[in-house]
């Protein structure tokens, strides 16, 4: 492995063109990962085209590269204007923005570094490590039944976090389920829900949904809050965390990277999940719930070290099956056939320096969120100078452009800014959007692995439960919605 | 009655209708599929169902605890509480800002984005209360040239011209403006 290791670094560092691509890559998914309205997505979106003037191992690493840095770069937005990235930094917005509102965005961003870098690592080097092994166990073990379970407990998790009550978390997460059903269905492909509107046979796309319910319902509270006279300017503060403060979070950042590992391995999951579990067990775990959603850095720690340690855990299924874990890795296959290549077990016999190449430069582009996140962080802070009647205009446009340019449908703007004014109303009213973008996230995905694995037991559900990690998972939501519910059943704490 | 406000009535009667409304738009797609038992309204209907259940649970709490927090919830933001609307310009605020991105997602397809633009910045801004209007203008053109270098000379990122004249002509003229600068390369 560790041959292979330094062919790959050589090869990236030996060839200059290679080695400014990799810069490319960190800088440009930091920057679009940190601007509110577009994201990594986006940036790889409008690279893709271009990626067949480049090697096939140039275009491949360059995309792992903005995976790492983008998922990372999402996490400056939800801390400073309560405006995640990307869906993965969702939960590092619970407890990231309250510290922003403390004055203590330095030690919040300078927590996202150092976890993004320490979680991608981490993954980066199990990566490397266990790719093959990995992949056989899950092809053995890990089927539709287990992904759908997976999904029921990733639901459980979101529906536990954010809202006032365990019935408000469920109300966000079944909207979002219910959204996720406009379209076609994933089964037999017939159209649902599209209201008379041909452009919904597609579905609701997540991206301007995000947007909406995210960046432009912050917006509105920000507005209303101006309107009303309530409004607290959030206070800059660039003190970074001491390491002492870190090293009392180790054991959640163990924690998170193993959960950010089994997340990210499982096809069609990834980082999204990691980070909501990550979170949700940190709460678990913790001897002061209370103190999460206020401003506690174990929340910001435990949800960026789950999603980076996602992103080296996602390759696993990518490059060893052949099966993308999300939209990124979805546009990695794209990169790998055009140029005449399939992702598959194949290629680590027919392209190891390939291979090799990629996987040297997601653990040095993880490291290198260390240095550069550092200056750029500090570059970033001073948005928060910006008056914000003149932020407010740019956010709005970033993202509608960033809406519009997924599909090219105004449609997409329109919904963008119809999920804002439905967020805003929620949000006042209790209820959790993290919990509906997730809900509108797996519920294509739950339903799909839903229908695949009841045509595998013969619509036989005990069967399920003969499954061990299937029946682990399914258990695990029961008992957490059990307690949810216990705990609504008993009076409650306190006026909201 | 118990705890129950007039705004707990309303969220209770909003979730029903939503459930009532998809629960009668499921017919519309009520056909079988031939390798799955359940169809294409299995998988909504439930979810619906389940929405019915919470709702009814949601009800129950608002009865009993009114707007009580549960013990034991986490993540709750503190700051996204309604603000008091004491004046009437509070009221016209508010959905001045809510209104006018929707009406800026209108113009796009008739208008266009190269034409509508500056005057939704402007507008946003003069919202969110500022009355310098030189600031106005300078911000405006900073930020619409902003966008226009990123999204149109750097990324070519396709972005909505308009159908109707004169803004389509508009549209049509900044994107030859582009492309002699492109040239110019």
């Amino acid at each position: 492995m560790i041959e292979n290791f330094i062919a790959g670094s050589s090869a990236l560092f030996g060839d200059p063109f290679t080695l400014a691509i990799f810069f490319f890559g960190v800088i440009g998914g930091m920057l679009f990962g940190a601007i509110p309205g577009v994201s990594m997505l986006t940036l790889a979106a409008i690279l893709l085209p271009f990626t067949s003037d480049l090697s096939p191992a140039q275009g491949v690493m360059l995309f792992a590269v903005i995976y790492c840095t983008g998922t990372y770069g999402g996490a400056i937005t939800a801390i400073l204007f309560n405006i995640p990235g990307a869906p993965e930094n969702a939960p590092t917005a619970f407890d990231g923005y309250p510290m922003t509102k403390q004055g203590k965005s330095g030690k919040a961003v300078g927590a996202a570094v150092l976890c993004s870098a320490i979680g991608g690592v981490a993954s980066a080097l199990v990566m490397m490590a266990a790719t093959q092994p990995l992949a056989t166990w899950a092809i053995r073990n890990i089927g539709p039944p287990e992904i759908f379970a997976l999904v029921f407990f990733g639901l459980a998790v979101a529906s536990s976090v954010g809202g006032r009550t365990i019935w408000k978390g469920w109300l966000s997460v079944l909207l979002g389920l219910l959204i996720a059903t406009i379209g076609q269905d994933p089964v037999g492909g017939i159209n649902r829900f599209n209201f008379g509107f041909a452009d919904l046979a597609a579905g609701i796309a997540f991206v301007p949904a995000i947007l909406g319910f995210f960046a432009v319902s912050e917006i509105f509270v920000q507005a209303e809050k101006r309107a009303t006279g309530t409004f607290n300017a959030p206070k800059v503060g660039m003190s970074f965390p001491t390491l002492f403060e870190l090293w009392a979070q180790k054991i959640a950042v163990l924690r998170s990277i193993l959960v950010g590992f089994f997340c990210g391995i499982l096809p069609g999951i990834g980082a999204t999940l990691a980070a909501f579990m990550g979170y949700g067990e940190a709460v678990r775990w913790s001897k002061d719930k209370e103190s999460f959603g206020k401003g506690n850095i174990e929340g910001v720690i435990s949800s960026e070290t789950a999603n980076n340690a996602a992103t080296g855990a996602a390759m696993i299924p990518l490059l060893a099956l052949g099966l993308p874990g999300g939209a990124l890795t979805a546009m990695m296959v794209a990169v790998f056939q055009m140029h005449d290549l399939e992702p598959g077990p194949l290629v680590f016999y027919n392209s190891p320096d390939l291979i090799w190449v990629v996987f040297a430069a997601m653990f040095y582009a993880n490291l290198s969120i260390l240095f550069v996140g550092v200056l750029e962080t500090k570059t970033i802070l001073y948005l928060l100078k910006i008056p914000f009647q003149f932020l407010a205009p740019l956010i709005l446009l970033l993202a509608s452009i960033g809406a519009y340019i997924g599909r090219g449908l105004v449609l997409d703007v329109m919904v963008m800014f119809l999920a804002g004014i439905i967020g805003f109303l929620l949000r006042r009213s209790g209820y959790s959007i993290p919990g509906i973008v997730l809900g509108i996230i797996l519920g294509k995905i739950g339903e799909q692995n839903f229908a695949q694995g009841m045509q595998m037991v013969h619509y036989d559900i005990v069967a399920y439960f003969s499954r061990p990690i299937c029946s682990l998972l399914i258990l695990a939501g029961v008992l957490t919605l059990g307690v949810g519910v216990y705990q609504a059943l008993r009076a409650p704490a306190k006026k909201a | 009655m118990g705890k129950l406000t007039k705004s707990h009535m309303i969220e209770t009667a909003v979730w029903l209708l939503i459930a009532i409304i998809f629960f009668g738009f499921t017919f519309e797609f009520n056909q079988p599929i031939e390798i799955y038992i359940f169809g294409a309204t299995g998988w909504p209907r439930v979810v619906i169902g389940l929405m019915l259940i919470v709702t009814i649970g949601n009800f129950y709490h608002h009865l009993k605890y009114g707007s009580t927090i549960q013990a034991g919830r986490v993540g709750i933001a503190d700051d996204d509480e309604a603000g008091s609307y004491d004046n009437l310009a509070a009221v016209i605020k508010v959905l001045a800002v809510l209104g006018t991105p929707f009406l800026f997602a209108l113009s796009l397809k008739p208008v266009g984005f190269y034409f509508a633009t500056p005057f939704f910045i402007a507008l946003i801004i003069v919202i969110f209360g500022e009355r310098r209007w030189k600031w106005i203008l300078c911000i405006t053109a900073l930020i619409y040239g902003l966008l226009l270098g990123l999204f149109m000379v750097v990324l070519n990122a396709p972005l909505p011209q308009g159908n109707t004249s004169p803004f389509y002509d508009y549209s049509a003229l900044i994107l030859r403006l582009n492309n002699d600068l492109q040239q110019l390369w």
